[in-house]
């Protein structure tokens, strides 16, 4: 502890430790990070949990092959054997003509995406925010009786990037989220031990006085109530309405259909297809890594070259993919600045920032009254088996089932299946309701033609 | 390199737990002052025991240590599998293969002196292939995991890796469509586990029994599956990717047999929720990392072998559909139901099997479906995946015989 570097000495001494290794080309990551999260249970806090991280990656670029490696030893040693790791790593790997280190210097933005202090709020005001979550869940209906969990969490974090080069650039980053899984309980002549139904919901911001536990309580409590009395529904086609945040969770999978690394390698639907419809005339898409106090928004990437805003569907046509270094360099194109990088220990990755459907111009209620029957999707099971590849989905689900706009009866036991593509093209309906989600991603209310719906 | 400690303090109902990289001694102290930070009432305190070590037995071997392996051999396996790939098929389209390995070495001290290390060699080979017919695109799968040493990754066992993942992809481009609907359903052992992880592991983990918020809580001693099921979770057997010697806790690892000829006998717990629940301490605190609390969760879990010929399984349906592959899965354990994803199924046509199908999804509610499982084959197949529950990631391997359900929901599409 005594001998502990600061941040900024830390990598300067991993870059003196590269040269010293005879690296021309080469680059250093840092993450620091102070995370916490508070649980509660009957009223009271559970758990408190307070977690410390602090590390460095580190890329060698040689004869066009490069080599990773990451260490939380930031000892001289540790510094040492890891840059040596990576200079090992460079000279087994395949050479890519393409590869590169970043060169070009960051432009200064700021994207108000840091508040300090908000890891160091006392215990009682970060349980209160858990509390008061379900307070508000169970003054929604008296048969929100339990919570499968609530938990508050926060994080601020330091990331640096610097290469032998001389590209140098930090950022610091705030993060504050509630969640909990609302339990409703009734009992029936049909099922005398009870039904229970759960509802999930979560949201998130930079900044703690952002945060909404009421609504947060509100919605878990209705998602969970307005499944109480489900049935199956029989195998059909149905219109299917999509609110936000079921909406973000399919375009959670969309998400890598845009990565030049998948088109590249031939793994994405929409390889060839710029310049094309692949989506309804209503559908714009953006990906916008310089929204301000956006969740998933940093002035640089994982591999320090500036981010940027990029509509990536435009009323239905596809303009674009997202990119790192080297699969820009393989389209001739400028980078996007997508290269996402989890931490300092995971190598960076082709991924969106910000990723959203803009809002539209619909009155989705009213569309929905105009049909005659339709399923509005509550919850959506088994999301992360959706093949980017094949776009092809088949999800367990819960629904509403409605008539020219009214209720019906919940559904559950049930599936949605369909595929990405054919999604995007079946939007009849975006609704104005545009709403950003804990993960970045935002949408507004969809309106799908059709799906298929397996059942009884 | 990753290193680090989380130190645990209880202190009445609430626990504490600071964690974080630790590079020494001084560290590992300033962790444990944050820690005690939370204990609001001194008189709480007691001297720890003196720290009594021992050791529990392993139940992986690990003959080649994969450290000790050039990283040249490593890369020529996963060039084998790509050559392997592209050779079977023109449709082939892209082939990645990835290697893994993950070496970790524990230690858990607590204040009742127990002092405890373990070692887990954990490996991951696998093969994603992406096949194209027209416009269609699909991709097949295929790992080999263990918690093992290098000697399981044999050329053989790369290559057939590699056959099965570029199999499944080919065989998807060129299949039909499932047609949604409710179908007579027999899942091969080949399968995979899936179905048992999903359907009745959850939802026997005691953290939501104590809760009383799964569909089984409160229900030990009662009928709870068909007499033909028996559930079990062995985190000890051997070189499986869900086995260690003991779990996060210093818990040595057991083998479980949470139901018994379809009656509910105990639930998967860590320290904490046996004793809540006067249980036995099962083994199933289990954590990602030092940088977690442990919480209940599966290890290798299994439905025990049945009676019936995996044969005549096949021959007693007349209409149905084959699951020779099973995926992903997700399960809301409040209320039961859960989905997993089919990689590679076939319609069964008068007790054979007929033309593949693709995109299918298998649905339905845990204790429902295991009332209603009517055969149980005599073989029994692994697969192995990683579980994710609170946000951590942990090692499984689950396992099955050939099954027979007569009436579930299938997933799919409608022309």
């Amino acid at each position: 502890m005594s001998e502990r570097l600061t941040n900024e000495a830390t990598v300067d001494a991993a870059l003196d430790a590269l040269r010293s290794l005879g690296v021309t080309t080469g680059e250093v990551f840092l993450r620091e990070a102070q995370s916490g999260s508070v649980e509660i249970k009957e009223g009271a806090i559970e758990s408190v949990i307070a977690r410390g991280e602090r590390g460095v990656g580190m890329r060698v670029l040689d004869e066009q092959r490069l080599g990773f490696a990451y260490t939380s030893d930031l000892s001289a040693d540790g510094i040492r054997t890891c840059a040596d790791t990576a200079r090992r790593m460079s000279g087994v790997t395949e050479p890519d003509p393409d590869l590169a280190l970043a060169k070009k210097a960051i432009d200064d933005a700021d994207l108000d995406i840091y508040q300090a202090g908000v890891v160091d709020r006392p215990l009682g005001e970060r349980g209160a925010v858990a509390l008061t979550v379900e307070e508000a869940a169970r003054a929604v209906d008296p048969r929100i009786k339990q919570f499968r969990k609530t938990t508050y969490s926060d994080s601020e974090s330091t990331t640096i990037i610097a290469t032998t080069t001389g590209v140098r650039a930090s950022y610091r980053e705030s993060y504050c989220g509630v969640m909990t899984s609302a339990v409703a309980t009734e009992t029936t002549p049909s099922s005398p031990n009870g039904e229970r139904q759960v509802g999930y919901h979560g949201e998130a911001a930079r900044r703690f006085a952002e945060l909404d536990p009421v609504r947060v309580g509100q919605r878990a409590a209705q998602r969970a109530v307005e499944k109480l009395g489900s049935r199956p529904l029989a195998t059909q086609k149905l219109p299917v309405v999509l609110d936000p945040w079921m909406a973000m969770d399919l375009l959670r999978a969309i998400g890598p259909l845009f990565s030049a690394d998948n088109v590249l390698k031939g793994r994405s639907l929409f390889a060839g297809k710029v310049g094309q419809r692949v989506a309804n005339e209503k559908i714009t898409i953006v990906d916008d890594a310089r929204k301000a106090r956006g969740l998933r928004s940093a002035p640089f990437d994982g591999e320090g070259v500036a981010t940027t805003t990029r509509t990536l569907v435009d009323h239905g046509v596809l303009r674009g993919y997202l990119t790192s270094l080297k699969t820009a360099s393989k389209l001739h194109i400028d980078p996007s600045g997508n290269a996402r990088r989890g931490g300092y220990g995971s190598p960076a990755r082709v991924g969106p920032s910000n990723l959203f459907v803009a809002a539209g111009s619909d009155d989705a209620e009213g569309i929905v009254r105009g049909l005659d029957r339709a399923l509005a999707v509550t919850s959506l099971l088994n999301l992360h088996t959706i093949d980017p590849v094949s776009g092809e989905f088949s999800l367990g689900a819960t629904g509403n089932y409605l008539e020219r706009g009214g209720r019906i009866h919940p559904a559950q036991g049930i599936t949605i299946a369909g595929n990405l593509t054919h999604l995007l093209s079946a939007v009849v309906g975006v609704g104005t309701d545009l709403v950003f989600g804990p993960g970045g991603l935002g949408s507004p209310t969809l309106v799908i033609s059709e799906l298929s719906i397996g059942g009884s | 390199m990753d290193q680090g400690a989380g130190i645990r303090v209880t202190s009445g109902e609430r626990t504490t737990y600071a964690n974080g990289n630790v590079a020494d001694v001084d560290d590992l102290i300033a962790l444990a002052g944050r820690a005690a930070r939370s204990v609001v009432d001194g008189s709480e305190l007691h001297e720890a025991a003196e720290p009594e070590p021992d050791s529990v037995p392993g139940h992986s071997t690990v003959a080649i240590d994969p450290r000790s392996v050039a990283v040249e051999r490593k890369l020529g396996l996963l060039r084998r599998a790509n050559e392997v790939a592209r050779g079977l098929d023109p449709r082939v389209q892209q082939v990645t293969a990835s290697y893994g390995e993950s070496v970790q070495e524990i230690l858990i001290a607590n204040s009742e002196g127990l002092l405890r290390t373990d070692t887990r060699v954990r490996l991951n080979l696998a093969v994603h292939v992406v096949a194209k017919q027209g416009d269609v695109l699909e991709s097949g799968f295929e790992a080999l995991r263990g918690t093992a040493g290098f000697e399981m990754l044999t050329d053989q066992a790369v290559d057939q890796a590699a056959t099965d993942a570029t199999r499944r992809a080919v065989l998807n481009v060129g299949a039909e469509p499932a047609p949604a609907g409710t179908y007579t359903v027999v899942l091969s052992s080949e399968a995979g586990g899936t179905l048992i992880h999903e359907s009745v592991g959850h939802g026997l983990e005691a953290d939501l029994n104590l809760k009383g918020l799964s569909v089984y809580s409160g229900r030990i001693g009662q009928k709870v599956a068909s007499e033909l099921i028996t559930v079990i979770d062995d985190g000890t057997d051997p070189d499986k990717r869900g086995t260690s010697a003991m779990d996060d806790e210093g818990t040595p690892t057991n083998r479980t047999v949470l139901i018994e000829k379809g009656i509910l006998r105990t639930y998967l717990s860590d320290r904490k929720h046996a004793e809540k629940l006067g249980i036995p301490r099962s083994g199933n605190g289990r954590r990602e990392s030092f940088r977690y609390l442990p919480i209940c969760r599966m290890t290798n879990t299994m439905i025990a072998r049945g009676r019936s010929d995996p044969a005549e399984i096949l021959r007693s349906v007349k209409d149905g559909v084959f699951v020779k592959k099973m995926g992903g899965g997700q399960v809301d354990v409040v209320s039961g139901n859960f989905a997993f994803e089919i990689t590679e199924c076939y319609r069964i046509r008068d007790g054979k099997l007929a033309e593949p199908l693709r995109g299918a999804t298998l649905v339905g509610q845990g204790p429902k479906l295991m009332s209603e499982i009517d055969m149980v084959g005599t073989d029994l197949g692994y697969s192995t995946g990683t579980c994710g529950k609170d946000g951590q990631g942990a090692p499984v391997a689950d396992a099955q015989p050939t099954i027979r359900i007569p009436s579930v929901v299938v997933g799919g599409k409608l022309k």
